[in-house]
């Protein structure tokens, strides 16, 4: 059976291609810039572009974290509340005095520090990512609530604020530095031997092993990664509304995992893309975006993106060869 | 070959589904329930506690609600053109608070009857602060003569504001404030301000407490919100004044009640241990009222205790009928929505606006709730 889908595949390159889901993303981008252009005359102006790449910055920053995570087996589900956590240090040293640059530097680490907690329980004790990272992020969602007293910090230094609404040229600081990291961490999962290595912790860990890699030194970093990604969302964010709030970056862990499975990276692991991802966060904002510009009520969103993301999921199953019933019968 | 094909007809179905959901609904098709339950609004949300009017929706207006109409088109005088058609955007905080569901309907029906056309958005949740200011960020890129924006906080919609200025779009801020002073800090300003005095709130109540209390005066207390909002601080000094002011009146206790039923009922049976002798409560809402009210019930002291509420939500209107409350402070959600859309048709038209401008607020007592039937 398998090998009879293999060999039928083969006839159009086109679909056996490994960026397959990347292309088709690509379409359906084009099919909505089309569909949203022709019934609104506000969508394709740069103002409004700029609006869905910035709004597209925060989730790209976070999935890239979340891209290496799903790519070595594992899931991350306490980014959003490490962004607020981050973001909350980062307003509190910045209330007791510290100067924008240190305390973000604090925040970052705070960040880190979660992730090779996260790291460090799922790699030495051997638990599932799923439950450990599901404490973490009530850990931290508590932390952050601790800090703040519940009630958010407002009102930050200038240059503080530049990180979330700053200018330079045409884009601003969070467009530059998801466009950055989205550049590094296509170079660092392609090319470098972490990359490798990250995907070959998905793939097949028990061979790594037994190559003699020090497997928890590598799932520790993939963590520590996520959590300053999450952290650097939580500056991104916490800057832009000039708020600090203790739940800030709620939900956001279903997003950036949303948009990493949509971009065609495989939940079992081993298998990445970055393009993929960054397209995917694209999409969600340019949708998010649209239904706003078509004033369809905030209910839909949900439910747009809930099924887009189910047809993604649908489409890998099948195109990996697990195959549906109905479909091969 | 063929399997590929069945492949790709799944895949389009489900795409076509999407791009009709996101193609076909247009606002006027969607099927917005707004028979939200109103109950209970007892959440720990700053926003949450502002309650809902749930009376059946009666094609007559209470007598109550002309009065209070009148009031405030004379504090919006001169009025401008109506039936121009402008385009005006409503940015609420949430669809999943049955007030902000309220509001959504006020702002619809207010732009039926004053002929122009009126978009209701608003952010997935009640704490999504990012999202809000998105969605306000796609609303200004389209073609709105202006925007009424409610803030999930003092500054989450500051950067959109400034972005609506600069395209010369008319903001007015409703309820909730926009820190003027980081909007002023961005380069942004609002053109107009419409909200609820929360002092008069406080105030309007406490005169009631007064009045009835009579010249031996006699013990009272304060049941706050969620110390720190805006809501809660608010009423909450603006009873304290009265009650100061007021001749042998004395405050024996300020608690933080948190918008919260149950810790409300605790509270005023705490109160009643300590004072037995208590005269008066007031409320910072009415859930928290109807609650102390319960609780001094339960200890068979609810006799010769005036308790009174803010927000006069559908069961605080049941309870004054029942003579289970005192009385409750009002705000007609219908006519608060109607005002701020009068106001940007003003700014968008040139006309020069007043300031600020206030809901007008009503006190409702069992005397006078008779004049309050289909109040909405």
């Amino acid at each position: 059976m398998q090998k009879y889908v293999q060999t039928d595949l083969t006839k159009i390159k086109l679909l056996t291609s490994h960026i397959f889901p990347q292309l088709l993303l690509i379409l359906v981008m084009l099919i909505m810039v089309i569909l949203l252009s022709v019934t609104s005359p506000f969508f394709l102006t740069w103002d409004n572009l700029r609006n869905i790449f910035d709004h597209s910055s925060l989730y790209i920053i976070l999935a890239l974290g979340m891209t290496f995570v799903i790519s070595s087996g594992g899931i991350d589900l306490s980014v959003g509340a490490v962004a607020a956590l981050s973001g909350v240090c980062m307003a509190a040293a910045m209330q007791g005095g510290l100067e924008a640059g240190l305390s973000i530097l604090g925040g970052l680490i705070v960040g880190g520090l979660m992730g090779a907690a996260n790291g460090s329980i799922i790699s030495f004790l051997k638990i599932n990512p799923f439950i450990v990272t599901l404490g973490v992020m009530s850990l931290s969602r508590g932390l952050a609530l601790i800090i703040t007293g519940g009630i958010p910090i407002y009102g930050f230094p200038r240059d503080f604020t530049w990180w979330g609404n700053g200018h330079i040229g045409p884009f601003n600081p969070p467009m530059l530095l998801a466009a950055f990291l989205t550049v590094l961490a296509a170079v660092v999962l392609n090319m470098s031997r972490f990359g490798y290595y990250t995907l070959a912790l998905g793939g097949n860990e028990e061979a790594l092993r037994r190559s003699g890699v020090s497997i928890h030194l590598y799932k520790i970093i993939v963590y520590i990664l996520s959590g300053v990604a999450a952290a650097l969302g939580g500056l991104v964010v916490t800057a832009r509304l000039n708020t600090a709030e203790p739940l800030a970056g709620w939900m956001l862990e279903m997003d950036s995992i949303a948009a990493v499975v949509l971009g065609g990276t495989s939940m079992k692991g081993g298998k990445g893309s970055v393009a993929g991802t960054v397209t995917a966060c694209l999409l969600l904002g340019m949708l998010r975006n649209g239904l706003v510009i078509l004033s369809i009520p905030s209910y839909y969103q949900q439910l747009v993106i809930g099924i887009i993301i189910l047809a993604a999921v649908i489409i890998a199953e099948v195109r990996s060869g697990k195959n549906l019933a109905f479909i091969n019968k | 070959m063929k399997k590929i094909i069945k492949k790709m007809v799944v895949f389009m179905l489900l795409f076509s589904l999407v791009a009709f959901a996101a193609g076909c609904g247009s606002p006027s098709s969607a099927p917005i329930s707004g028979e939200e339950n109103g109950t209970d609004p007892a959440t720990t949300e700053e926003i949450n506690e502002e309650g809902i009017e749930e009376t059946p929706a009666g094609p007559v207006m209470s007598s109550k609600a002309q009065e209070i109409e009148q009031v405030l088109m004379e504090q919006l005088a001169p009025l401008p053109e109506f039936n121009t058609g402008e385009k005006i955007g409503a940015l609420i905080i949430t669809l999943a608070n049955p007030f902000w569901v309220s509001m959504k309907e006020g702002y619809e029906k207010a732009g039926e009857e004053l002929g122009i056309e009126v978009t209701v958005m608003a952010a997935p949740t009640e704490g999504d602060t990012k999202s809000q200011l998105e969605t306000l960020d796609a609303m200004v890129a389209r073609d709105y003569a202006a925007i009424v924006a409610s803030p999930i906080e003092p500054f989450n919609l500051v950067p959109g504001v400034v972005k609506a200025n600069k395209k010369g779009i008319k903001v007015i801020n409703l309820g909730p404030p926009i820190s003027e002073e980081a909007l002023e800090e961005a380069g942004g300003y609002l053109d107009g301000k419409i909200t609820v005095n929360y002092e008069e709130q406080g105030s309007l109540a406490a005169e009631y407490i007064v009045e009835k209390l009579g010249p031996e005066g006699g013990k009272v207390a304060i049941i706050q919100g969620i110390p720190g909002a805006g809501q809660s601080e608010g009423r909450a000094a603006g009873a304290k004044r009265v009650f100061e002011a007021a001749k042998n009146v004395e405050i024996v206790s300020i608690q933080p009640g948190n918008w919260d039923r149950n810790t409300a009922y605790n509270i005023a049976s705490n109160i009643l241990q300590a004072h037995p002798d208590i005269r008066a409560i007031f409320s910072c809402n009415d859930v928290m009222a109807l609650a102390a009210a319960d609780a001094l019930e339960a200890a068979g002291k609810r006799e010769g205790v005036i308790i009174l509420g803010v927000d006069f939500i559908s069961e605080a209107h049941e309870a004054i009928k029942e003579g289970k409350l005192d009385g409750s402070i009002a705000y007609s959600i219908n006519i608060y929505s109607k005002a701020a859309l009068i106001l940007a048709l003003k700014t968008v038209q040139g006309h020069d606006i007043p300031d600020e401008v206030y809901s007008p607020l009503a006190l409702v007592s069992k005397e006078n709730v008779a004049e309050f039937a289909g109040w909405e």
